[in-house]
């Protein structure tokens, strides 16, 4: 390697490199540039040091200051928490049906609700709410089981249906299975399809079903099968079937029953929260007056 | 050499005066036309945020670039974001018009409408009348400042006009009530004008507008510049010198042998006759960029034709034509000295030319597919959001139900609502998620608009019968008072597969 060498033109010295016969000149890089790097560098370590970034799982790391991101997410959520104070406190002292009927809470209603239902609600009921067959009821259909007026909603949001919650709406079907024969429920299966298929009375009176479902399930379903909500009896003479309406699927349904549980939101959201969820559900077409 | 010589006498002429200070004032037909334009420009751009408009659901300013609504109304057109590629062609169609501008009369622009000139030359005047009135020197350079910065102050707060209510502008700046926004446009607009038109003046034209590096490929030897008709002015010298004879009609008219050199007789010691330049420098003196038009043609000439009323003044005095400086083109100086001396002092463009065609063309093009678009521009925005979690609804009685997100905005709407029917399904019953539970189920439903918009969730319910798996239908929006059809949208059904 060539010593750097004063190039006799330009007055500058060489890098002291060589390729193939030709020299570079050495053009640093500015100092200006250099300081520029290195107070960017010391601003960095400085910002660092105020407001750390890392925390261990035991602790949040204290800035020379006292900053911690996490009471910097404290200070943050009260902040926006804040913002929202005038129209909290119309949502907490109003009505549902207030709230539905103001044009301005009910577009808040609509807008929150519908993002505390896609965190709360949607893993079950799904993003637009159409449930899931065999598992989860649709909240926007026009046939409910615990009833579709906004406090119905807001009853079980809040406190859930076969819930721990002392409140919570709770029913419990027999288990046929031990109770009637496969013959019985068999019959009844096919009773209770035919009354959805809206069959004449006199063709549904004449079939042996008729008296295994007046004695067995009349008591909650009602004599037509048009449900009880107080219980959580379901419609049985409507096309909805949430565990399916095959005959066998009924039949199935009949000797061993499932049964859903829904948590009692009442312990993880706020009252406001609730209540616009409630709006926001009853507003996706299926609400009940 | 001779090159040479003239760059550095031109680098000194401008090294004279450039940044030093306004330039001597002048009295002519170009000053007037000067002047003239820029008072209807400023007088437009202060009085336009001014006007009044009625107008429903909008600002009532006639022209306003409302920030805050993101729309621009002009009277009664009103633009959104949308129509930005209206702008493109309108940004085009303004090149165009430019450069064709440029080809037949050179840097008209420049010297007359750009904002920079007027703005700079307003400020000239002014620091012309301050000089006039104060003697000491100090004094005179912070009352100038002054009056400079508080203008500067007037012109952004009248661009922030444009933006927000002109009217109620004043009030919020002097109440305080006025929103960080329009302090940091009236901060900046203040700073710049100050910074761009007070201090930096000229130089925005010679080093920092790359306007001036079009101009060699925009103009030709067709095209109108100031032009110092060189044949009939050299060689300079002084006044007592008498006229070369062929200038004055007593000699036969011949080429000038110096038609196309450059004499700067200093030194006329030596010289015996002159040509109608006398060297005063009067054109120099009065320029705004500090250019020596006898020169030639020159990167820093705006084209405002200062010089010609400098010079032409100067004529007059001597008793001589007007018109040794004009407006003319470039073959004025391989003319014959005395033809020259005689011509008229403002010469007309040859306007067929290929690139006053071009410019002109791709002019009236963009001009015109601009008006096109805004003729044929849409007004209604439609958009359909099927549900697609779940894509239908079963209901109860075996109908089935389809959800429709729908998103209207109506531009510069002045009604109240719009009706929503479906063609291709006779059998479907509409109603709005947000209507009564109870509601009854219509053919065509009443969607009230809150102000130029609606947004709302439209269920269409089809019978048990009807709902087949697959049914393309078409969704029409109309004007719920007079019917008229306002947009029209494929939309697809779903119900069970079967």
């Amino acid at each position: 390697m060539a010593e750097p060498e004063l190039d006799p033109l330009s007055g500058r010295k060489t890098t002291g490199h060589e390729w193939d016969g030709i020299r570079e000149l050495d053009h640093p890089v500015p100092d200006w540039w250099i300081k520029t790097f290195l107070i960017s560098i010391l601003c960095a370590i400085i910002g660092l040091w105020l407001y750390p970034g890392w925390s261990t799982p035991r602790q949040d790391t204290k800035g020379l200051l006292g900053w911690t991101a996490r009471e910097q997410l404290v200070r943050d959520t009260e902040k926006a928490l804040a913002a929202q104070a005038g129209w909290r406190a119309d949502m907490a002292s109003k009505s549902l049906a207030e709230i539905e009927a103001d044009r301005e809470l009910r577009r808040i209603a609509m807008h929150g609700g519908g993002l505390a239902f896609a965190r709360n609600c949607a893993a079950c009921h799904g993003a637009g709410g159409g449930g899931q067959l065999g598992a989860f009821p649709s909240l926007i259909d026009d046939d409910w089981l615990w009833g579709g007026r906004l406090e119905d909603i807001q009853q079980t949001i809040t406190h859930g249906i076969r819930d721990s919650d002392l409140d919570t709406r709770v029913s419990q079907m027999p288990t046929f299975g031990d109770i009637l024969t496969d013959g019985e429920i068999d019959a009844a299966a096919r009773y209770v399809r035919a009354l959805a298929d809206k069959k004449p009375a006199a063709e549904l009176s004449a079939m042996p079903g008729a008296a295994v479902f007046a004695a067995n399930c009349a008591a909650c379903h009602g004599p037509m099968g048009q449900g009880g909500r107080d219980f959580g009896a379901p419609r049985l003479d409507d096309a909805i079937w949430l565990y399916g309406g095959s005959v066998e699927e009924i039949r199935a349904q009949v000797k061993g029953p499932r049964h859903g549980v829904m948590p009692a939101f009442g312990r993880r959201l706020d009252p406001e929260t609730i209540k616009m969820i409630s709006v926001y559900v009853h507003g996706l077409g299926g609400g009940e007056r | 050499m001779n090159g040479l010589g003239d760059r550095a006498k031109a680098s000194r002429h401008m090294a004279a005066r450039v940044g030093r200070g306004a330039p001597i004032k002048v009295e002519g037909r170009m000053r007037r036309r000067k002047t003239a334009v820029a008072v209807v420009l400023l007088a437009i751009f202060a009085l336009t945020p001014l006007l009044r408009w009625s107008r429903e659901g909008g600002p009532s300013q006639a022209v306003i670039a409302d920030i805050s609504r993101q729309t621009l109304y002009v009277f009664d057109l009103v633009f959104w974001p949308q129509d930005l590629p209206l702008v493109v062609g309108l940004l085009i169609a303004g090149a165009a018009g430019l450069f064709a501008a440029t080809a037949l009369w050179g840097r008209v622009w420049c010297g007359f409408a750009c904002p920079q000139s007027v703005w700079t030359d307003m400020f000239f005047a002014i620091e012309r009348a301050v000089h006039g009135r104060i003697a000491q020197p100090t004094a005179r350079k912070v009352v100038l400042d002054a009056v400079l910065l508080l203008l500067s102050f007037v012109t952004a707060t009248v661009f922030t006009a444009w933006f927000t209510d002109a009217l109620a502008l004043p009030g919020r700046l002097l109440s305080g009530t006025a929103p960080a926004a329009v302090w940091v446009s009236i901060v900046v607009g203040t700073a710049t004008t100050f910074l761009l038109g007070a201090k930096a003046r000229e130089r925005v034209c010679l080093h920092m507008c790359p306007w001036p590096r079009f101009q060699s490929a925009l103009l030709d030897s067709e095209s109108l510049v100031v032009t110092y008709r060189r044949p009939r002015g050299e060689p300079r010298g002084k006044a007592r010198l008498p006229l070369r004879p062929e200038l004055t009609g007593a000699a036969p008219v011949a080429p000038s042998p110096l038609a196309d050199t450059i004499t700067a007789a200093r030194d006329d010691s030596d010289q015996a006759l002159r040509g109608d330049c006398i060297d005063c420098g009067r054109c120099v003196a009065v320029c705004p960029t500090s250019v020596d038009i006898r020169d030639g043609l020159q990167m820093g000439c705006i084209g405002c034709g200062l010089c010609i009323d400098a010079c032409d003044s100067v004529m007059e005095k001597l008793e001589r034509p007007r018109g040794l400086i004009a407006f003319d083109h470039e073959s004025a100086l391989t003319r014959a000295p005395v033809e020259a001396a005689t011509l008229n002092p403002v010469a007309r463009p040859r306007l067929i030319r290929a690139k006053t065609l071009l410019f002109g063309g791709v002019f009236l093009l963009a001009g015109g597919l601009v008006l096109t678009g805004l003729l044929t521009r849409q007004t209604t925005f439609l958009s359909l959001e099927p549900g697609r979690n779940p894509p239908f609804v079963q209901l109860s009685d075996g109908a089935v139900r389809n959800d429709l997100g729908l998103k209207l905005t109506l531009r510069g709407a002045r009604i109240d609502a719009v009706s929503v029917h479906l063609e291709g399904a006779p059998d479907a019953r509409l109603r709005l998620a947000e209507s009564a539970p109870d509601a009854d189920w219509s053919t065509a439903v009443i969607v009230p608009l809150n102000g130029d918009a609606a947004e709302t969730r439209l269920l269409v319910r089809r019978s048990a019968a009807e709902a087949t798996h697959r049914r393309d239908v078409t969704l029409v929006v109309s004007d719920a008072a007079t019917g008229k059809e306002r947009a029209r949208r494929e939309v697809t059904l779903w119900g069970p597969a079967r």
